[in-house]
């Protein structure tokens, strides 16, 4: 029961993370029409100068600022310098040019910090657990990450529903043509939601590296993972970005946390905990496959 | 003597605005059925849905008897409806020969081939050969079709709809785009279709439509508000109130 | 098809390359040339099976690895076994066969589900399904796992030595000559004429009576079997299956030699692909850090060269 709780908490914690790195990109892809490959790469960013900053200062939040600011001024560079000119472009190019963005940055990120996984551990003021309820600790960092997910996710929505910056990413998601004909500077606009979701990436990569290793390809897995978030939960939907992030972060912990103890029963240990850890990875593809059977669109497409 | 297509309380709303209002519709076999009206009246959703690119909230369409509201699209053309678009859709990397033949083999249903090279074949070059001329392409076979001028795609876009052999022919808005001789040649094809062919037909070029029409519905805000042969609706009052002054 | 006679003539001289390789390796002292000369008739007949998807019917597919990678797994796991199986199972008659069907079937049942979605979907679903083969062959540790699996002997051929590099290189030409002919048959049929116009505007297909969906499914499974056969001459090379062969890199290196070479143009995947692997093979010779370069390369080539290297040499309005 105590263990069923940490792992729904664990779920609960991912799926915040997974909702940071799939609200940036399924609004690019939403208001831009851009499928951004690269966006994993901005995750990787934001965790490298985070951990960096962090060892050479001493100070967690100076540390987090560093991630922040790296993965939008990168990501900003990068939307002006080649981004740009794939709005026009059929998604296929757009696939190809992101993907050549990932091969340079990654072994750019490799010449100068090696390929060993750097490690940096929660800062000492977060570190430790606390009794959620009598008799169950729970590591006060992921209550920490879950708190500011959720901060962020809620702060999004006054942004969106509630701003009229936020009315012009609602009318873009679905009319874009419609938005350049109000008169807004639609390269400006293009430029801050794609900065929005670069800091959204940068945030999720710099306070996840505490808890993982920080290495080069830590983005292309999460990449994957936030593609499958905004597929179930539709193209251009921030709803169904969380949606769809707290659902993929549920059946991804559950599934590692109970998968490999359940296969013991029938397989000696190494082998199920291999086989548990495989079929763990396949859990959120299956989850995919079925969502888009009995909804092609997701669970809450953008109309339009 | 029921029509050949007969639509019934046809509705559609996307949101608040109702695109479509408890539509009826009739075409006779053989007859030229106009539908008219201004801009924004829902002649194009309208199309839509009786075409099956669209799915009506409310209503029926019987083609020849049979319920087709929710066919899929290539179902009503193999029912014997089929539809020619506004703005050409036409295989622009194809000659105007292929086109028309590759209608000609998905009529014949034959496409599961995979060794026979398909553009030496003469059971398919042969009828789209026919088709073209019956529109006066024929000296463009050749062409590839984004060579080829405007009037040209528009004559290629009715002998691709016309090669599917349909009973029913939806033809939206052909003149358009149209100078005054191309017009003129494209209503004396229309009009021999006439009795071979029934067509719906959705124009904002008058003359072609009072010159063609053997009924006109006119539609406005989603509804007909009048029905009939060409005299009585160049008479009616509330038609001429639509239109405002239009002849 | 429509070649223009400068297309004409280089693919003359590459065949003649090609076929001469062995003859100008020997002469020159380098044997990996030859292994170099496999790899990309391989890689072409995976590249020339990915553009009947991509550049004929215009089906982005970001998982085309997985058929790869399963093909070639097929070869291994059926020679890993083979102490317990009849002895024809490292035949090259059975074994190719062999993994060109399990792709085939297996497609079959994924493409259904796949070609539900359009788009940007498709291509992610396709990545999807791809990534839950790469996680399982990963997971197998029976079959190596992570480490993959070695193969002691190449499938048996008909009066060619094991271990004779030059004889399976004819034996890579001869397929890749094959997959092309085959396919360009395909290419000129009815199938295919259905196919080029899925392509070039599915929604006139359906407004002539045409329901796409078995076609694409249909080019599909073809797709994926020629893959497999890919997959199967690549483990036979290098006597060695990984989950590597799986991965989604690998998928996105297979669309970018569709393009490099020319989307929808059949013998550009010869190129597409000999242009890669040389690619490969000069850059890590260089540095280590070799993707740095192939990243912005391959930037450069979305945003420049629209038609790929076959277009290119057709001159101004291209061959086909």
């Amino acid at each position: 029961m105590t263990l069923l709780l940490e792992q729904l908490l664990n779920g609960l914690q991912f799926g915040v993370m997974l909702f940071l790195m799939a609200a940036g990109l399924t609004l690019v892809f939403g208001i831009m029409g851009l499928i951004n490959l690269a966006h994993g790469s901005l995750y990787m960013i934001g965790a490298y100068a985070s951990a960096w900053a962090t060892q050479q200062t001493g100070s967690f939040l100076v540390g987090l600022g560093a991630g922040l600011a790296a993965a939008a001024v990168l990501g900003m560079a990068l939307e002006a310098a080649i981004l740009r000119r794939l709005y026009a472009r059929d998604h296929l190019d757009q696939v190809l040019a992101t993907f050549g963005v990932i091969l340079f940055s990654n072994e750019a990120v490799a010449m100068i910090f090696g390929r060993q996984p750097l490690m940096a551990g929660p800062p000492p003021w977060l570190s430790g657990s606390v009794e959620i309820v009598p008799g169950v600790p729970y590591p006060v960092y992921r209550l920490a990450i879950i708190a500011t997910g959720l901060a962020v996710a809620g702060g999004l929505y006054l942004l969106i529903a509630h701003t009229r910056i936020g009315m012009l990413v609602r009318a873009g998601a679905t009319h874009r043509e419609l938005v350049g004909a109000l008169g807004v500077r639609i390269g400006l606009l293009f430029t801050a939601v794609f900065g929005l979701g670069a800091l959204l990436a940068g945030l999720a990569g710099a306070l996840t590296g505490p808890l993982l290793a920080v290495q080069v390809g830590m983005g292309e897995r999460i990449l994957i993972t936030t593609f499958v978030v905004i597929v179930i939960g539709g193209l251009g939907s921030v709803r169904g970005a969380l949606a769809g992030a707290l659902l993929v972060g549920m059946v991804d912990t559950l599934s590692r946390a109970y998968l490999p103890t359940t296969l013991r029963a029938v397989l000696p240990a190494s082998d199920a905990d291999a086989l548990g850890a495989g079929l763990s990875s396949m859990a959120i593809f299956i989850l995919m496959a079925v969502v888009l059977l009995w909804r092609p669109r997701g669970l809450f497409p953008a109309h339009g | 003597m029921s029509a050949l297509l007969e639509v019934r309380g046809l509705c559609k709303r996307f949101g608040g605005l109702v695109a479509t209002d408890a539509l009826d519709l009739d075409v006779r076999a053989g007859e030229i059925h106009a539908l008219i009206g201004p801009n924004g009246a829902g002649k194009t959703t309208a199309i839509a849905q009786i075409a099956g690119e669209q799915r009506p909230d409310a209503g029926t369409i019987r083609l020849a008897g049979q319920d087709i509201t929710t066919l899929p699209v290539s179902a009503r053309v193999r029912a014997g409806m089929t539809r020619s678009f506004q703005i050409t859709q036409v295989l622009m990397q194809a000659t105007a020969l292929a086109n028309v033949a590759l209608v000609e083999q998905v009529r014949q249903g034959h496409s599961f081939r995979f060794w026979r090279d398909a553009g030496r074949d003469t059971g398919l070059a042969g009828p789209a050969l026919a088709v073209l001329e019956r529109v006066g392409l024929a000296p463009r076979a050749p062409v590839v079709a984004a060579d080829l001028s405007h009037g040209e795609r528009r004559q290629l876009e009715l002998a691709m709809a016309l090669a599917t052999h349909p009973r029913l022919l939806l033809l939206d808005e052909p003149m358009a785009g149209l100078g005054s001789i191309e017009c003129a040649a494209m209503t004396v094809l229309l009009q021999s279709l006439k009795g071979e062919v029934a067509i719906l037909l959705v124009e904002h070029d008058m003359d072609a439509v009072f010159a063609l029409a053997d009924r006109i519905t006119v539609l406005q805000n989603g509804a007909a508000i009048a029905s009939g042969s060409p005299a009585a609706i160049r008479a009616d009052a509330a038609v001429r109130d639509a239109y405002l002054g239009t002849p | 098809m429509g070649e223009s006679p400068r297309q004409i003539v280089v693919l003359a001289a590459a065949f003649a390359l090609m076929v001469a390789l062995p003859a100008i390796a020997s002469a020159m002292a380098r044997p990996d040339f030859v292994t170099l000369g496999s790899q990309i008739a391989i890689m072409a007949i995976a590249v020339a099976s990915l553009d009947l998807l991509m550049g004929r019917t215009g089906l982005p597919s970001f998982g085309h690895a997985a058929w790869l990678g399963l093909g070639g797994y097929t070869v291994g796991i059926l020679a890993f076994h083979q102490a317990d199986l009849p002895w024809f199972v490292t035949q090259a008659w059975f074994a190719w066969p062999m993994a060109i069907l399990v792709p085939a079937a297996l497609a079959a049942g994924i493409g259904a589900l796949c070609l539900r979605t359009s788009g940007i979907s498709f291509i992610m679903i396709t990545l999807a399904f791809a990534q839950m083969f790469f996680f399982l062959f990963i997971a197998l540790k029976a079959y190596g796992g992570d480490d993959g699996l070695s193969m002691r002997r190449r499938n048996a051929l008909p009066g060619i030595a094991p271990r004779d590099d030059v004889a399976f290189y004819y034996v890579c030409l001869a397929a890749l000559v094959l997959v092309l002919f085959l396919l360009r048959r395909i290419a000129a049929s009815r199938f295919g004429a259905v196919l080029d116009g899925i392509r070039q505007n599915e929604r006139r297909m359906m407004a002539i009576g045409l329901s796409p969906y078995p076609y694409k499914l249909a080019a599909f499974v073809m797709s994926a079997a020629i893959a497999g056969l890919a997959g199967a001459l690549h483990v036979n090379l290098f006597r060695f299956a990984s989950p590597d062969l799986l991965h989604w890199t690998m998928s996105g290196e297979l669309m970018v030699m569709v393009v490099l070479g020319g989307l929808g143009s059949l013998w550009g995947a010869v190129f597409g692909a000999a242009a890669m692997v040389l690619l490969h093979s000069l850059l890590a010779q260089w540095t280590e850090h070799w993707q740095i370069v192939l990243g912005p390369i391959l930037v450069a080539v979305v945003l420049l060269a629209r038609r790929g290297l076959w277009g290119a040499l057709g001159g101004p309005k291209g061959g086909q």
